[in-house]
C-alpha cells in the first residue's frame, strides 16, 4: 500500500463545489431568460394574432418575426421601429392603437421609408429594441420620439402633434412655407413680420446686434441658464420662456418683448431649435431649395430704405428700435419713439437740447449708445444733422397736412 | 480515466525498479498518483505535489489572487467576441456599442460582464495587494534563495497594468462619459513640469482625443497591455513556485514538531556514504508531513476552480442585473457637468481640485501634485517597500504581526483616505465639482427637448 495523505477537505469542499456549479447553471439561465426577455416578441405574437383574426392564418404567416430593420446607409440609420410597429406598411390599421397602425401614405410618397428611415422624421432611437429606450425616453439620449404625447406634456397649442415639424425644417429650413408644417409656417412668418434679423443673422443674413441664430439650434442643453426658468429644464422650454418674455430669463438683454402668444412662442422656439446642420447628402435636398434668399418686394423694400433718405439711420442700426416715418425708415421691433420729431420730442421729454442728449445721455439710451451701437462724436454730429433735416420734413409735412385740412 | 490507466499499467511489462507508467488522476489513490497529476497536467503543472493546509486556509489568502486571475481569465474570454463585434472609429464606434448593448444575441451580457470583471478587477486586485501588505508576505521568511520582494514589485506593476487595461477600455465606448473621463485623464498627465504637454501628445497621438486616441488605446487594450499583463503573470507564479509558495508556509510552526520519520520501504537511505540500510531513525521537520499538508491534486486544484467558477456566476449574475452605462455620444464640444475620471482615479481628481488654490494673486495647479507627485510617490513607496520593511522573517505570513504595526497602520491609514476620498469623488461631488451631501439633491439635468 503506498502512502496516502488523508485530507479533510472534500467533505465541505465539495459541496462548495456543486453549490458554485448550481449558481453557474443559475447566472446562465439568467442571462438567457435577460437576453430573450423583450417587449417586442409580445407585439410581434399579439400582431400575428390580430392578423390572423383579420385575415386569416395565410396572411399571419407572411408577418416576418424576429429583429426588423430600416439599414439606411446613406444616413448611417438602422431604424428598428418596425420591430414592434409591424402594422405600418398593413393596410387596414388606419385607425389602430399604436403599435399597430397603419403609417399614412402621403408623407411617404416623397420620404420612402427605405430611404429615410423613420426617425430621421419622429425622431428617438432607432437602434434601440425596448419600448423606453427607442422612444428615447431615456437618460443620455436627447433626440426624443417628437410625439404627441410630448407635445402634451409641454402643453402645445392648437396642434399637440407638431413637435415632429421640427425634423421637417432640418431639411426644409429655407422653405418659405412647407406643406404640412403649420406650426413651421407660422414661426416663419413672424420672422418676417417682426423683422428678426434686424438685429439677428439668419440663414446667414441679417444684423449683428443679437447672437447669430443660424445654428442656434445645436446649442448643448447644458449650455443655457436656467436659473430664472421655472419648470422643465430644457432647451425648447427655455425658447418658449424667453420668447414670451426675453428680460425674464436673460437679464441684461435688449431684445424687446413682442407679446407673442403661447402658441407663437412655441412655434418660434420649434423653428429655432431646428436651425442646425445635419449631415444629409445632397440628392436627399433635391426638393428643398437651398438658400434664404428675400422675394423680390422684401429685397425691394429694403434696398429703398437703405439708399433712401434715411438710409444713414438703418446702416447705423438706429432703425431696429426707431422709425423715422418721414423718411420712411419704418422700424422692425418699434420699441423706441419715432425719431422724425426728435429734436422736440427729446426736449420734451427729457429738458436737454438733442445735441446735449446725444453727447451725454441717459437711461436705455445710455446703455444702446455704449454698447450696441458706439458712435464717434463725428457720427453723432451726423445724427444730429440728420435729425433736423427729418424735424424739418416732420414739420413741413405736418404744416401740408393741417394745410390741407383747413380749407 | 482509472480504467485507462489500468489497461496501460496491465500492458506494461512489470521489471525489478520499474514502475508501470499510470495516467494521471483527479482522485488519485496515492501520494505518488497525486503528484503524477501535477506534472504529467499541462493545466495544473504550475502546482507543488503538496501544499499546506495552513496555505489553503480561506482566511489567510481570502484567495483573492486566484479570483483575480479568474477575473482577467474572464475578461480576456468575453473581450475575445467583443473584439468581433466593435470597430475602432470615431464614426462607428459608439454605434457598434448601441448594437452589441440593443440586437448582438448575448451582446449586452457580454459586455457586462466584460466592464464588471473589469472594475471587480481592479477591486480584487488593490484587495490582493493590500492582503500581501498586512500579512507581509513580500518577506523572504525561512526558505533559501527567496525572492518574494521582486514578486511585489511585479504585482505592483501588475496592478499599475491592470489600471491602465481598465482606462484603455473607458474610451472604447466613445460616449461623453469615456470621452471627457479620458480627457480628465489625460489632462493631469500634461501637467508634469515641462514634458507634460508631451506625455499627453504621447498618450493620445496628437493634441486632441481623436481617432489617432482610439486607436492608441484599443491597440493597448486588445494587445500590449494584456499581453505584458500575462507575462507578468506567469511570471509571478513562477515566483511564487521558486519562493516556496504562499509566505504562510515558511512559518516555523506550521511545521509539526519533529518527529520521527517512518523509513518507507522502497527508498534506500544512506548516511553520508556511510552507512547504508532502508530503516534510518530520522527525526526531521517536515512541512510535507501528513498532517501539515495535503495533496494539490484534488485538493488545491478543487478550491482553485471552487473560485475560478464562482467569480463567473458572480460577476455573470451582476451582468444580467446590472445594466453598462452608454451616454451621448462623444463630444468634444459639450463638457457634462461634472465630467469625472474613471472611479480608481477619482481620488486623485479629489486631491487635485482640493490643493487646486486660486487666490487674487497667483494660482496653484493641483494636477502637478494631486495627479504625479502624489500617486508617484505612493507607487514608488510600495515597489521599495520589502527593502525597507525590518521586521524579522518569523512574522512572514502573519496577519496583523506586532512587530509590523506601525507600518500596517501608516499603510491602512493611506488606504482609509484613499477610499474615502474615491467615496467623495464619486458620490459626493456634483455639477462644477460641488459638495452634495448624499440627502442633498444634485441639480437636475437639462434635455433638448
Amino acid at each position: 500500500m503506498e502512502q496516502r495523505t488523508n485530507s479533510p477537505y472534500p467533505k465541505v469542499d465539495r459541496p462548495t463545489l456543486a453549490i458554485v456549479g448550481v449558481l453557474l447553471i443559475l447566472s446562465c439561465a439568467m442571462f438567457f431568460a435577460s437576453d430573450r426577455a423583450h417587449d417586442w416578441r409580445y407585439y410581434q405574437a399579439s400582431f400575428k394574432q390580430q392578423i390572423a383574426a383579420k385575415f386569416g392564418a395565410d396572411r399571419a404567416r407572411q408577418v416576418p418575426s424576429g429583429i426588423q430593420q430600416f439599414w439606411v446607409a446613406d444616413l448611417r440609420r438602422a431604424d428598428r421601429c418596425v420591430t414592434c410597429h409591424q402594422a405600418t406598411s398593413w393596410k387596414g390599421f388606419e385607425n389602430g392603437e399604436e403599435p399597430y397602425r397603419t403609417h399614412p401614405a402621403e408623407p411617404l410618397k416623397l420620404h420612402p421609408v427605405e430611404k429615410f428611415g423613420c426617425t430621421s422624421c419622429h425622431g428617438g432611437q432607432g437602434w434601440a429594441v425596448d419600448v423606453a429606450d427607442a422612444h428615447g425616453e431615456v437618460a443620455h439620449w436627447e433626440e426624443p420620439l417628437l410625439s404627441r404625447s410630448l407635445g402634451e406634456d409641454y402643453s402645445l397649442q392648437t396642434n399637440r402633434g407638431a413637435l415632429i415639424q421640427m425634423n421637417c425644417n432640418l431639411c426644409h429650413r429655407y422653405d418659405k412655407e412647407t406643406k404640412g408644417a403649420d406650426a413651421i409656417n407660422l414661426a416663419k412668418r413672424l420672422v418676417e413680420e417682426k423683422g428678426c434679423r434686424a438685429c439677428h443673422t439668419i440663414n446667414d443674413r441679417g444684423g449683428h446686434i443679437g447672437p447669430d441664430l443660424t445654428r442656434v439650434g445645436e446649442k448643448a442643453p447644458e449650455q443655457y441658464d436656467y436659473t430664472r426658468l421655472s419648470g422643465q429644464r430644457t432647451a425648447f422650454a427655455w425658447h418658449v420662456a424667453h420668447f414670451k418674455d426675453p428680460r425674464a430669463l436673460s437679464g441684461d438683454t435688449v431684445m424687446p418683448n413682442f407679446n407673442f402668444t403661447t402658441e407663437q412662442a412655441q412655434a418660434l422656439a420649434m423653428l429655432v431649435l431646428s436651425w442646425r446642420r445635419v449631415d444629409i447628402p445632397a440628392s436627399y435636398l433635391a426638393g428643398a431649395p437651398h438658400t434664404d434668399t428675400p422675394s423680390p418686394e422684401q429685397a425691394a423694400a429694403e434696398e429703398r430704405m437703405r439708399t433712401g433718405p434715411g438710409g444713414w439711420f438703418v446702416q447705423t442700426g438706429c432703425f431696429v428700435c426707431h422709425s423715422i416715418s418721414v423718411l420712411g425708415v419704418k422700424s422692425p421691433a418699434q420699441i423706441g419713439p419715432d425719431l422724425s420729431n426728435a429734436v422736440e420730442d427729446v426736449q420734451s421729454r427729457f429738458g436737454r437740447t438733442i445735441d446735449d442728449f446725444l453727447r451725454d445721455p441717459t437711461g436705455t439710451m445710455s446703455v444702446v449708445l455704449s454698447r450696441q451701437i458706439v458712435l464717434t462724436p463725428e457720427q453723432k454730429a451726423v445724427a444730429i444733422e440728420k435729425l433736423r433735416e427729418a424735424f424739418a420734413e416732420y414739420q413741413k409735412q405736418k404744416a401740408q397736412s393741417a394745410k390741407g385740412k383747413r380749407p | 480515466m482509472r480504467s485507462l490507466s489500468k489497461l496501460l499499467a496491465s500492458d506494461t511489462p512489470s521489471a525489478p525498479g520499474v514502475r508501470p507508467t499510470a495516467l494521471w488522476s483527479l482522485r488519485p489513490k496515492s501520494d505518488r498518483e497525486a503528484g503524477d497529476a501535477v506534472t504529467s497536467n499541462f493545466l495544473l503543472h504550475w502546482f507543488p505535489a503538496k501544499v499546506t493546509r495552513a496555505s489553503m486556509a480561506w482566511n489567510y489568502s481570502f484567495w483573492l489572487g486566484t479570483a483575480s486571475a479568474a477575473l482577467f481569465l474572464l475578461t480576456i474570454l468575453s473581450g475575445l467576441p467583443l473584439l468581433l463585434l466593435y470597430v475602432p472609429s470615431v464614426e462607428r464606434a459608439y454605434q457598434s456599442v448601441k448594437d452589441i448593448e440593443y440586437v448582438i444575441t448575448f451582446g449586452r451580457w457580454l459586455r457586462g460582464v466584460h466592464r464588471i470583471a473589469a472594475h471587480l478587477m481592479v477591486v480584487v486586485v488593490a484587495l490582493h495587494l493590500v492582503r500581501v501588505f498586512l500579512t507581509g508576505a513580500y518577506k523572504n521568511g525561512i526558505g533559501r534563495n527567496q525572492q518574494r520582494q521582486w514578486n511585489w514589485v511585479i504585482g505592483v506593476a501588475m496592478l499599475l497594468l491592470t489600471l491602465l487595461l481598465s482606462f484603455t477600455g473607458y474610451l472604447l465606448p466613445w460616449d461623453q462619459l469615456a470621452f471627457w473621463a479620458v480627457t480628465v485623464g489625460t489632462n493631469i498627465a500634461s501637467s508634469i513640469p515641462a514634458i507634460g504637454p508631451s506625455v499627453r501628445e504621447l498618450l493620445i497621438g496628437g493634441r486632441a482625443i481623436e481617432q489617432a486616441t482610439l486607436i492608441r488605446f484599443y491597440v493597448l487594450h486588445i494587445v500590449f497591455l494584456p499581453g505584458a499583463l500575462g507575462v507578468l503573470f506567469a511570471y509571478h507564479m513562477w515566483r511564487v513556485r521558486k519562493d516556496g509558495g504562499l509566505a504562510r508556509a515558511d512559518r516555523a510552526e506550521v511545521a509539526p514538531v519533529a518527529r520521527v520519520v517512518a523509513p518507507s520501504p522502497t527508498k534506500t537511505y544512506t548516511l553520508l556514504g556511510v552507512a547504508r540500510g532502508t530503516s534510518p531513525a530520522v527525526t526531521a521537520r517536515s512541512l510535507e508531513a501528513p498532517e501539515a499538508s495535503v495533496n494539490a491534486v484534488p485538493d488545491l486544484a478543487r478550491r482553485a476552480l471552487i473560485v475560478t467558477l464562482a467569480t463567473i456566476a458572480v460577476v455573470s449574475l451582476l451582468a444580467v442585473v446590472i445594466r453598462s452605462p452608454l451616454e451621448e455620444p462623444a463630444n468634444a464640444l459639450v463638457t457634462p457637468n461634472p465630467a469625472k475620471a474613471p472611479w480608481y482615479f477619482l481620488w486623485l481628481q479629489e486631491i487635485v481640485t482640493d490643493t487646486t488654490i486660486h487666490t487674487r494673486w497667483f494660482t496653484i495647479s493641483g494636477a502637478f501634485l494631486g495627479g504625479v507627485v502624489l500617486p508617484g510617490l505612493i507607487v514608488a513607496c510600495l515597489t521599495v517597500w520589502p527593502w525597507f520593511d525590518r521586521s524579522a522573517a518569523a512574522v512572514t505570513g502573519e496577519w496583523f504581526a506586532r512587530s509590523r504595526r506601525t507600518q500596517n497602520l501608516v499603510f491602512l491609514l493611506v488606504l482609509l483616505a484613499i477610499v474615502v476620498l474615491t467615496y467623495i469623488g464619486m458620490e459626493l461631488r456634483g455639477p462644477y465639482w460641488q459638495f452634495y451631501w448624499p440627502w442633498q439633491a444634485w441639480p437636475s439635468v437639462p434635455g433638448r427637448i
